[in-house]
């Protein structure tokens, strides 16, 4: 091992039952995931004893899906609302990192950046806040009010968002004034009432990908989340990104981008396969339908034949990078509605590897040493074992090639990630 | 007798440092404690913004839910109460929050929804101007009202967690909420199951006069600042005009005998029998600094004496805060 080979960073993925649409079914998934407080340290355990840089929390503040019979074939309408769980898991561990999501669109930033801050300070510096806009109608639909100040447009909103939470974070609320903060969506008064982090301030983490979501995202963001298919998609992601660093006078350095990675191990590779197979087989047609019409921001797809092509689909203001690559990926491979409902319900867009430790520890450094990610956010299939598989199989031949740490570099999630204090 | 003990920031008695400032672990102590004495809840306050540099030097540092959270693993009995804002919070995040905590702690969790409102804080949530007292109050009404109809979206059998037959949930038992009202509007359902006690438990504090009507609506526990018999009654009554009997309300009256135990546990047990047999509380809420000695002097020379007068149950009846606070359905008692 060389010693001052650069290493990826990983994060752990926590998401109810599993990230595969079906996991609850599998024989081995823990199906009482979302109102198991146990299992969840359980995972959280594992994950610091592989070194993982970080656990990380999805979030949606609703159901996920709008079809109550759909919902009812899957687990995610209910689970654990993320920042209380994380900190239950912060004083049940000691070095991994704790992200959560959270949306500007359905919180107020002096609210939220008290709560994380207080999270960073329950776990001495590991905190971290995945800042997401929302497009759900769903979620919109549980925030009705009157009232309120007008509703900028969503990354309006989220760029001030973000700045007065940064700025509650490190004492200064409204630059060099210290006075407060009025601005077009958000006032707030007075300094948060909690001691400065132990970290400098919690890290900060970003999923957008369109245009004004990676300007966001090179002005603002510690980590980057991304999905992205291939060698070639990740790599233009990455350039782009860090390349937009400069701008406000940043290094490339300053930002890691993890892309999302969606591994099936097995000590064989057709054992791999079979285990993958056997996830894919749970999957009801129906499901897998409804997801992909998320995915494509339509509400019915159920009306073309499942076994036909993706009809032409018109422009739409939902997620719009996750909807042109599930459109591009059904023209490439010239995949039936069916075909690519499987596809996509497996790993909701995320890259997919199947195979041994060795073949996902190859693909993985491809990716790390090809200039196309500093590190892989891992997406279990299910829980516990999909997890456990790969912290027993993938991270010791990662460490065994020098590409992950053996033990942590120091206590705080900055310290892990190599990500500069806070002045 | 209930009890409770609550958390007073910055009351340490003179001559005793208030210890627990930044450290989770000392907090956690005093918890374990006060566990170990069989006390009903523990309420958490949640510090409130001030102005001005080493305000929250002696407060404890960590917003009440975040720590309630975090208490939850590391005790296993006792009640876990957070305060939290209605100015602060959006109606689903906040019942989302609590029926996690309740799922966390497996049904020890409450939430203590003062209608005192903090003049500083609308000035945090983008509401400059603030609200008048009135709007204050039919606003904190509406709140509450869908945050205990969230918590009630899902049957406590609605899970089936069926993986053969592909039925994670019985969708007949999962209810919309389709609140629109004066302040908000929410649809619903909570994505959160039911909690493992029902709802979490509503306390209510800082009551004015005009507030009793709410209170004895919603609240599961309210907290009095005096022993008022007349008060107590009141709200149990009005509880009846709601369809609740008035055993659904258990009333507790602030009390802070911080230093009066120099005047011996006697006095204080004395204190504290007088107004509960009188049937002018259903026990008390202890204001005292999370400081391990002040605790130590309550549970090991107060509550033996109310043990040998027979006023006090000696160990937890169940496993929930309702169970404790005797709200539980008869199943669980």
């Amino acid at each position: 091992m060389t010693a001052h080979r650069r290493q990826m960073k990983l994060g752990a993925f926590l998401w109810a039952t599993g990230h595969h649409i079906a996991a609850w079914r599998h024989p081995q998934a823990h199906v009482k995931a979302g109102v198991d407080i146990d299992h969840y340290i359980r995972l959280a355990r594992t994950a610091e004893a592989a070194k993982f840089d970080m656990l990380f929390c999805e979030d949606a503040a609703g159901v996920r899906e709008a079809d109550v019979n759909i919902a009812s074939q899957t687990s995610r309408s209910i689970g654990f609302e993320p920042i209380s769980l994380l900190a239950a898991l912060a004083v049940q561990t000691s070095h991994i990192g704790l992200v959560s999501t959270a949306s500007t669109s359905h919180n107020e930033p002096y609210g939220l950046a008290r709560t994380f801050l207080s999270l960073d300070h329950l776990s001495g510096g590991r905190a971290g806040w995945n800042l997401v806009t929302s497009a759900s109608h769903i979620e919109a639909a549980n925030f009705g009010a009157t009232g309120l100040r007008p509703h900028a447009d969503r990354y309006e909103r989220a760029r001030e968002f973000a700045e007065i939470v940064t700025g509650l974070w490190h004492g200064k609320l409204d630059g060099a004034s210290g006075s407060g903060h009025d601005g077009q969506c958000f006032s707030v008064r007075d300094p948060l009432d909690l001691p400065r982090s132990p970290q400098g301030a919690p890290v900060m983490v970003q999923a957008g990908a369109s245009d004004v979501g990676r300007d966001l995202a090179a002005r603002t963001a510690d980590v980057v989340f991304t999905a992205a298919q291939t060698f070639e998609e990740a790599k233009a992601f990455y350039g782009d990104l860090k390349g937009r660093l400069a701008a406000y006078g940043r290094g490339p350095d300053d930002i890691k981008i993890m892309p999302g990675v969606a591994p099936v191990v097995a000590e064989t590779e057709s054992e791999a396969r079979e285990k993958y197979e056997e996830l894919q087989e749970l999957i009801p047609d129906d499901v897998g339908v409804a997801l992909l019409s998320s995915y494509l921001s339509i509400s019915d797809l159920s009306r073309y034949p499942i076994d036909g092509p993706l009809p032409e689909l018109p422009a739409s203001e939902g997620m719009q990078s996750r909807q042109a690559l599930v459109i591009e990926q059904s023209r490439r491979d010239n995949l039936s509605i069916r075909q690519l409902a499987r596809h996509f319900a497996g790993a909701r867009g995320h890259w997919r590897i199947v195979g041994t430790p060795a073949q996902i520890a190859d693909e993985l450094e491809a990716r790390f040493e090809g200039g196309a990610a500093d590190g892989f956010n891992v997406m279990p299939s299910y829980f516990p074992g999909e997890l456990d598989a790969f912290a027993a199989l993938v991270v010791p031949e990662l460490q065994r090639r020098g590409l992950f740490r053996t033990e942590y570099e120091g206590r705080t999630s900055r310290e892990h990630l190599g990500l500069k204090r806070p002045a | 007798m209930h009890l409770a003990v609550s958390l007073a920031q910055g009351e340490a008695p003179s001559g005793v440092q208030a210890d627990a400032g930044l450290d989770f672990s000392l907090l956690a102590r005093f918890v374990q404690k006060a566990e170990a004495a069989g006390l009903d809840m523990v309420l958490l306050a949640d510090s409130a913004p001030v102005a001005g540099g080493d305000a929250w030097s002696r407060q404890v540092p960590f917003e009440a839910t975040t720590l309630l959270a975090a208490l939850a693993t590391v005790t296993s009995r006792i009640g876990l109460v957070a305060a939290a804002s209605t100015v602060a919070h959006q109606p689903y995040n906040l019942a989302r929050r609590f029926a996690s905590l309740d799922i966390i702690s497996h049904g020890r969790a409450g939430w203590n929804a003062t209608m005192v409102p903090d003049p500083r804080e609308a000035a945090n949530f983008s509401r400059p101007e603030g609200f008048s007292r009135d709007d204050f109050r039919r606003r904190a009404e509406e709140f509450i009202g869908i945050v205990q109809g969230l918590w009630r979206g899902w049957d406590a059998d609605a899970l089936l967690f069926d993986k053969s037959g592909g039925r994670f949930f019985d969708p007949e038992k999962m209810h919309l909420l389709d609140h629109k009202g004066e302040f908000f509007s929410v649809r619903g359902p909570l994505n959160v199951a039911r909690s493992p006690q029902d709802t979490p438990v509503l306390v209510m504090s800082g009551l004015s006069e005009h507030d009793m009507e709410i209170a004895a609506r919603f609240a599961d526990v309210i907290l009095l600042d005096e022993p008022l018999d007349a008060k107590a009654d009141d709200l149990k009554r009005r509880a009846l005009g709601f369809g609740r009997s008035p055993g659904e309300i258990k009333v507790l009256m602030n009390v802070a005998p911080g230093a009066e135990t120099a005047a011996g546990p006697d006095v204080i047990a004395d204190r504290l029998e007088e107004p509960f047999r009188s049937k002018s509380c259903d026990g008390f809420n202890i204001l005292m600094p999370p400081v391990l000695s002040v605790l130590d002097d309550f549970v090991g020379l107060v509550l033996p004496e109310l043990r040998r007068r027979g006023l006090l149950r000696s160990d937890y009846p169940g496993a929930t805060l309702r169970s404790h606070l005797g709200l539980a359905g008869e199943e669980e008692q």
